[in-house]
């Protein structure tokens, strides 16, 4: 084997993985930003709210992630006349995607909230937001952290996938070089080396948030 | 003052309340028993809002809590409400829980949510443990601070539902304190319990329910010593054993 390969083209790599990493940092903001509501609209009582955020949720998690980029990439261009950006269709499309995950790990979050602890909210005059933003998605954030942690290093593997439609993230840039040098195992043995560590390290937070949380039991 | 008027309510088939009527006048504290299940706790809901009913209205200085064009987050700032499990919220301190209604709903500065807070710690004497997580208080503190809660948005009047039945006994008797000094200052209650003495000392009457029901009311003496029904007296017995 013959790493000089990575290393001839190691910048033109790890430019890869910033793109990898911006495409991972907007899918997670949006993602749970969007998955913050999505749960709460999974539990509303008003049937407007409901029925359109479960539909939404089933629809897309019954979906192929591939075919959700697929579909910003080729159809919405079709239907809005306007070609997309791969970057930006690669975006819209893991946080539309994602947020459904994000929305069913906060949904189970707002479930672990007792209802007299929302009515203890709303007894001192917060309204239905107020009770959301400083009491519901705090404590659901705080108690899920394991779950969310684990789904977004599942979002940051997915995002490999926007290769597909030419977005030059790691394993696109992997294949390109690969196509000029042919060298197969070390630049996807490299990238996924890449993935490991970063994946790793996530995982071992994860784990660390969980062993706080049982041992201080505070939330 | 609150205005009970005639309201009924059905979960599904179930009746939970039955043509209560009742009014509280301002500086007047009002006791609540009964046995479990018989609707003391979905009544106070109904007042502040919380529960709908389907008969009936709560008139509260005037504003009907079941018209819905009512603003009910506006109204339940004037009446505090504490829990039987405290409900403090777990990822806040102390302090933290009883300065955000002020900031977030009055619009107050930290300094001031902060000034009122130290206030009303001292008040129920929790001056020790402000930056405590609910999760490291009794549950006697925990109660304590939840009054703390509720008095921080200067509510007219106070709702207590079983604020003792979760705590320990040596627990009791510092909520009652703080729960006597408040109705001693010319609080408004409505107070769900069966702590008898507390109610020696501060009920200026005392309801007694069942199946929905009000079924006795009267001055403390008169309902202790002289129950007319025979569920108030089967209750009297099996509550003073």
């Amino acid at each position: 084997m013959m790493f000089d390969v990575i290393v001839r083209n190691f910048s033109y790599l790890m430019g890869g993985l910033w793109i990898t990493f911006q495409l991972s940092f907007f899918a997670l903001l949006g993602g749970i930003g969007l998955g913050m509501l999505v749960g709460l609209g999974r539990l509303s009582k008003n049937p407007w709210i409901y029925y359109p955020t479960t539909i939404y949720v089933n629809l897309l998690r019954n979906i192929p992630l591939i075919l959700v980029i697929f579909w910003f990439y080729f159809v919405m261009p079709v239907i809005s006349g306007k070609s997309m950006d791969p970057f930006i269709a690669a975006v819209i499309a893991f946080v539309v995607f994602e947020a459904t995950y994000f929305g069913e790990i906060f949904r189970a979050g707002y479930q672990t909230i007792s209802k007299d602890l929302i009515a203890a909210s709303y007894s001192t005059g917060m309204s239905y937001w107020q009770t959301s933003r400083y009491i519901l998605i705090p404590i659901a954030f705080k108690r899920m952290m394991p779950s969310l942690i684990t789904q977004a290093i599942v979002t940051f593997q997915d995002t490999s996938l926007a290769f597909v439609i030419g977005l030059p993230e790691l394993v696109r840039r992997s294949s390109i070089v690969d196509n000029m040098e042919v060298r197969s195992i070390e630049l996807y043995g490299f990238a996924a080396l890449v993935y490991f560590i970063v994946c790793y390290i996530g995982s071992q937070i994860s784990l660390y948030y969980e062993n706080q949380a049982r041992k201080v039991n505070l939330i | 003052m609150i205005e009970i008027k005639n309201i009924s309510k059905w979960f599904g088939d179930f009746q939970v309340l039955a043509d209560v009527d009742e009014t509280i006048n301002k500086g007047k504290a009002v006791v609540i028993c009964g046995p479990s299940g018989s609707g003391k706790s979905t009544l106070l809901r109904c007042v502040n809002g919380l529960e709908p009913f389907q008969k009936g209205e709560v008139l509260v200085d005037g504003i009907s809590v079941g018209d819905p064009k009512t603003n009910l987050y506006k109204l339940r700032e004037k009446i505090g409400m504490v829990f039987q499990r405290f409900e403090l919220y777990p990822h806040m301190t102390a302090v933290e829980n009883i300065m955000l209604a002020p900031m977030k709903v009055r619009g107050w500065s930290k300094d001031q949510a902060r000034a009122k807070a130290d206030e009303l710690l001292k008040r129920v004497d929790m001056t020790e443990r402000t930056e405590s997580y609910p999760a490291n208080l009794s549950g006697g503190q925990q109660q304590r601070i939840a009054i703390a809660r509720s008095l921080a948005m200067e509510p007219s009047y106070m709702m207590f539902d079983e604020p003792t039945s979760a705590l320990d006994p040596e627990m009791i008797k510092e909520v009652l304190e703080v729960m006597i000094e408040l109705a001693k200052a010319g609080m408004t209650m409505l107070c769900v319990t069966h702590e008898m003495g507390f109610a020696k000392e501060v009920a200026d009457e005392i309801i007694f329910m069942d199946e929905g029901r009000i079924v006795e009311r009267g001055t403390y003496d008169n309902f202790f010593n002289n129950p007319q029904t025979d569920r108030a007296k089967t209750f009297l017995s099996q509550i003073l054993d």
